[in-house]
């Protein structure tokens, strides 16, 4: 008892001193806070972890601070969450980023629904941006009515990678624009116990399994929706012959030549299988290529390359974009804009080449002319950079298929809101077709009934 | 405070009496348990009588209506909630038994004295303290992956084909993860079932001339028995909401989507129908209350049997 008086009598003198620091320190951050406010400004991104964009996280204080003032603090998110978080934020008009990262199946939709600010005029005017540089499939994919609603910081479409060796050894050649066809025989033959034909994705995803075999649906002639006159879904088309072509296709061929594994296998799992030598064609990113090629790849120098192959159309090679945005609600839309206007500039690119670990070819590739004319990246690049080019000026984004879509352009996905959740849920019916575990005819059904009810 | 004090001060129903005095400063807590856990809920409910969609998922945002009880009709006609519904039965009884038995199995080793107790313990704990989304990982890269998989890198040194473990056994991919992290629990459970056991008893069955088996059997088993009951309900009400190994390991490919994973897809996993999603959370919710009650009232019953 004594004790305690004794204790609680020391303590106010004890708390006095406790308030008394903890109010220098707070006033003194408060002071410090308001000055750095006066001086120099924060923006606040939000950009998805991929090995370019964590470069330019890293050289943004010594390239873009030093010279703006500008702080840029970063969010950096996987693709699943980036999406979950900016579609949340850009929503419901969240003050939490002044730009965001977003891909191109979001960003003409959000565009079109007013959520964000048009960057046309700004990309116009600014002349060391160089607007009419962008890659035009990639530009227009990531506008809508003639809006730039998104600015480019790295693009990518698919071709098909394979092994020069493996094919020699088999008195093989790969034709420079396969047909799907083709590339079945091809992969059936070279197929072996130790070594699968080909790597094609079978993860459920929109993103995964889905934008792989929306690409190969597309060039068989079929498609998720028919389209109304006014460019609004019309009818789930799952049930017509042309989508069960294609599913059986694909399943059929990944059953008889593909990957192990097949329903757990997305891009990082076929690009493991393929630097390890258990494949020997893999269809996918074309940004694959400069990871095949990088130094230590132990596939490097071995590597062929060949466009998307095709059945129906002239072109099936997917089209995407990460790209750089301002919300509608953005606290700091100027600051947000010079941001961009750095991060997706042909300059960063150049300066990229030389500060970044992975050198010239690790730079963001595939949203300008002058990237494919820089001669250090021409060296570096050289087995992939003229194909990848050729991909994405084939990439068919205006009219993707043999019938009209509906919504906004898209290739390995369908530009309306409800595609997202369609993807993930057939994908998932369609990766145990490709499994052997679900017949396709009940896939089928169940994926029509699931397209259909998404549209009503 | 004296019991003199109490009765001084506490008349019945006054607030400034002392039971109020002592209950006043909980009152903050109270309200705030109320606002952070309660007023969600009443707003789930709200939701789930309304087309809520999120302003990004559709192209000329629609005003929020009031569509009664339209969300939940359409969950009675969902075959895929029904599927997810099996999906989640078969993931938590197959996972809490397989848990159970092991973790049991693992206890009764355990309660013996033998060099390195302590140090067996821990390893076999060790499962339970990890992330679940890290131990979602390390089996699908480690274990399971045909490519680096040490079960695979096994199978091919005996001279076995390989398994696509994931592809083509998913469900049983998944429970093998959540029994491998849910037997420690279960095994510390059954433990402590075991060490409140009086050794007298077993002594005077061994003089008796009881074999083991039978000790177990006649004896243990019984005493076991609602720590048995304790483990499962316990083990069902977490295991039910398994999402982290789903996620991680199969995107909720080839018929491992449950519940849980479900209403994700619906709502912030790419549906951001937030209306319907409502609906189905709250049906989820009215079933586990249900469930929860009904193993509740046999646990409090089983009790009140040991006691009389």
């Amino acid at each position: 008892m004594h004790e305690a008086r004794n204790g609680s009598r020391r303590s106010p003198a004890r708390v006095l001193v406790g308030v008394l620091a903890v109010g220098i320190v707070a006033a003194a951050s408060l002071a410090a806070s308001a000055a750095g406010r006066s001086t120099d400004k924060t923006i606040s991104v939000a950009i998805v972890a991929n090995p370019q964009m964590q470069d330019i996280a890293s050289l943004t204080p010594a390239l873009f601070t030093a010279k703006t003032g500008i702080k840029v603090k970063y969010t950096i998110l996987d693709e699943g969450k980036l999406r979950e978080i900016t579609t949340r934020d850009v929503g419901s008009g969240g003050k939490a980023f002044d730009a965001v990262m977003i891909g191109m199946y979001e960003a003409p939709q959000f565009g079109a629904a007013g959520l964000l600010q048009d960057l046309t005029a700004q990309a116009k005017g600014d002349k060391s941006y160089n607007y009419n540089d962008l890659i035009p499939a990639v530009r227009g994919g990531l506008s809508a009515n003639g809006k730039l609603y998104a600015s480019p910081f790295y693009a990518e479409s698919s071709f098909l990678m394979y092994r020069k060796d493996v094919m020699a050894k088999n008195h093989v050649t790969v034709p420079a624009r396969p047909t799907w066809q083709q590339v079945a025989a091809i992969a059936r033959k070279i197929n072996t116990p130790s070594m699968a034909g080909i790597c094609l994705r079978g993860k459920p995803g929109w993103g995964d399994l889905g934008a792989s075999f929306t690409t190969v649906l597309n060039t068989f002639g079929g498609t998720w929706w028919s389209a109304k006159p006014d460019g609004t879904p019309d009818k789930a088309q799952v049930d017509q012959p042309a989508f069960r072509t294609a599913l059986d296709f694909y399943a059929k061929l990944v059953q008889d030549a593909g990957e192990k594994d097949a329903a757990n296998s997305s891009f990082n799992e076929c690009l493991a299988q393929y630097q390890a030598g258990k494949v020997a064609m893999w269809y996918d990113a074309t940004v694959a290529a400069g990871l095949l090629e990088a130094t230590g790849s132990p596939v490097k120098g071995k590597n062929g390359f060949a466009l998307a192959p095709v059945v129906k159309t002239k072109a099936s090679g997917w089209l995407w974009s990460w790209a750089l945005a301002i919300p509608k609600s953005s606290p700091d839309p100027t600051d947000a804009w010079t941001y961009i206007a750095w991060a997706t500039g042909p300059d960063y690119i150049k300066a990229a080449g030389t500060k970044t670990k992975g050198g010239w070819a690790a730079i963001p590739p595939g949203t300008r002319f002058s990237t494919y004319k820089i001669p250090q990246y021409k060296q570096a690049a050289g087995a992939f950079a003229g194909k990848t080019l050729a991909a994405m000026e084939a990439a068919p984004i205006d009219n993707p298929g043999t019938t009209k879509r509906p919504g906004l352009p898209g290739v390995q996905y369908v530009g309306i809101p409800q595609f997202q959740d369609v993807g993930n849920r057939c994908t998932q019916l369609f990766s145990s077709v490709i499994a052997g575990s679900l017949k396709d005819s009940t896939a089928l059904s169940q994926c029509q009934q699931i397209a259909s009810q998404a549209i009503t | 405070m004296s019991a003199a004090d109490a009765t001084l001060k506490g008349r019945v129903g006054d607030p400034f009496s002392s039971p109020w005095r002592r209950r006043l400063p909980l009152l903050p807590a109270l309200v705030f348990a109320i606002a952070v856990t309660q007023l969600p809920f009443l707003v789930s409910i709200y939701y789930s009588f309304t087309n809520l969609k999120d302003r990004t998922q559709s192209l000329i945002p629609q005003p929020t209506r009031y569509v009664g009880i339209d969300n939940y009709r359409k969950i009675f006609d969902d075959p895929f909630f029904r599927q997810a519904m099996w999906t989640s039965v078969k993931m938590t009884v197959l996972a809490v038994v397989l848990s159970l038995v092991i973790g049991t199995l693992f206890a009764v080793l355990l309660d013996r004295r033998f060099l390195g107790q302590g140090l067996v313990r821990t390893l076999l704990i060790t499962p339970f303290l990890l992330m679940p989304v890290v131990a979602a990982l390390i089996w699908k890269q480690q274990m399971f992956s045909s490519l680096f998989g040490i079960l695979n890198k096994v199978l091919t040194f005996l001279g076995l084909n390989s398994v696509a473990f994931i592809s083509d056994h998913p469900l049983a991919s998944i429970v093998t993860v959540l029994v491998w992290q849910w037997t420690p629990f279960m095994m510390l459970i059954m433990l402590a079932g075991l060490q409140s056991q009086p050794s007298d008893i077993i002594e005077a069955a061994g003089v008796d001339g009881a074999t083991p088996l039978g000790i177990f059997r006649q004896l243990t088993l019984p005493h076991l028995r609602r720590y048995l009951e304790l483990g499962a309900l316990l083990g069902s009400i977490y295991i039910v909401q398994a999402f982290d190994a789903i996620d991680v390991m199969t995107g909720g490919g080839p018929g491992s989507t449950n519940v849980p994973y479900f209403v994700y897809q619906e709502s912030i996993g790419g549906g951001f129908r937030y209306g319907s999603a409502s609906a189905y959370a709250i049906v989820v919710v009215i079933f586990s209350i249900v469930i929860a009650t009904f193993s509740l009232r046999v646990l409090s019953g089983l009790l009140k049997d040991d006691r009389a």
